[in-house]
């Protein structure tokens, strides 16, 4: 019944009710979740310059694979190349990363729709790519399927992710983080999710 | 939708890019192109080898040219978000001509009759490589690649037309 009222014109009422109860229960991932189970049949592609997409024969890497067995803190952002992204949600994860390692986590990554040709032109930019493994999510599959995306047609984005973070061991999401407004940087940092490993 | 050729009308569409405050705006194809001589070449993806190393640099290199021979303006237009063409636009400190829109939906670029499945690379559908002269927004030449090979759609190519 919730998931009906929130596709009619109810749903501004659902977002703020929510943000009152500090709940997001519309999002189809909560703590508890299956990672892997939620987005079944769903790709990620490491992000590459064009000639290693081609060694690689354009491969893409299979959620179990980034999941199974291991601690992952995973974080999701609106978009490559823009501001808050840029200045205020990917540096802090990248210098805290010896933070993160001394507290078992496998790998820390970034990921964002847009295409990983992208992805790895950025994250060089922002000399993020040693701390950081960066993946693009090309389609959206990944993000629709965990109901992470957000309409940003205002900034003339398109459907994007919304800023998130988790912290997810064996494919199993500990801790989840979605910023009511994807342009803050408020409990999807790092610093918040350090606290909760 | 058929592909744009030689004797039509360019449609008009919206085209976004980022202002001198990085604020996004958007722009009208016939506000630039109308009453004008303009070329329009569209490429597969921002930061992707080709586009980046051949096809704009051969129009950066070529602009002076270009508009010694009365053309007003050179757009380069890619399916990308205008984040992403802003910032790859920076990575040419040498462009003082061309202009980098961004076709985000692929809207233009279907109604011109371009568009490219590229999703089996990662990149989801983008344009064809082409080039077009169009004048008075009537296309006067259309030189489209089948895919994202460059021959034809270079500066070089166009230039003939002249």
């Amino acid at each position: 019944m919730a998931s009906a009222m929130v596709k009619g014109g109810g749903s501004r009422l659902i977002k703020s009710v929510s943000a009152a109860l500090g709940t997001r229960f519309y999002a189809k991932v909560a703590t508890g979740t299956d990672i892997v189970s939620a987005a079944p049949n769903v790709s990620l592609q490491k992000a590459r310059t064009w000639d290693e997409g081609i060694a690689s024969k354009f491969s893409t890497t299979p959620l179990k694979d980034i999941f199974k067995d291991k601690k992952v803190v995973i974080f999701g952002l609106p978009g490559a190349y823009t501001g808050v992204c840029s200045n205020k949600h990917v540096p802090p994860y990248k210098e805290n990363i010896d933070k993160f390692k001394a507290k078992g986590i496998d790998s820390v990554i970034c990921v964002a729709v847009n295409d990983p040709y992208t992805m790895n032109a950025w994250a060089e930019k922002l000399q993020a790519k040693e701390a950081i493994d960066f993946y693009g999510d090309f389609d959206g599959s990944f993000h629709k399927s965990l109901d992470l995306v957000t309409d940003l047609s205002g900034a003339l984005l398109g459907t994007r992710s919304e800023r998130w973070s988790a912290y997810v061991v064996d494919g199993k999401i500990k801790a989840l983080n979605v910023e009511e407004a994807p342009s803050d940087v408020k409990v999807s940092g790092a610093d918040t999710i350090l606290g909760q490993i | 939708m058929a592909p744009i050729a030689v004797g039509s009308v360019i449609p008009d569409g919206t085209l976004a890019y980022l202002d001198d405050d990085n604020k996004p705006q958007t722009v009208s194809i016939h506000s630039l192109a109308a009453a004008k001589k303009v070329i329009i070449f569209g490429v597969p993806g921002a930061f992707t080898p080709t586009c980046s190393l051949k096809h704009v640099p051969g129009f950066i290199e070529r602009a002076e040219e270009l508009k010694g021979k009365g053309v007003d303006e050179i757009i380069c237009i890619s399916v990308n978000d205008p984040f992403v063409m802003n910032s790859w636009a920076k990575t040419f400190p040498e462009n003082k001509h061309v202009k980098f829109l961004a076709d985000g939906a692929a809207k233009y670029t279907n109604a011109l009759g371009l568009e490219l499945d590229l999703s089996d690379k990662g990149l989801g559908v983008r344009s064809k490589r082409f080039a077009l002269l169009v004048e008075d927004l009537k296309v006067k030449v259309a030189n489209v690649e089948s895919g994202g090979e460059f021959t034809i759609s270079s500066a070089e190519e166009i230039i003939k037309a002249l």
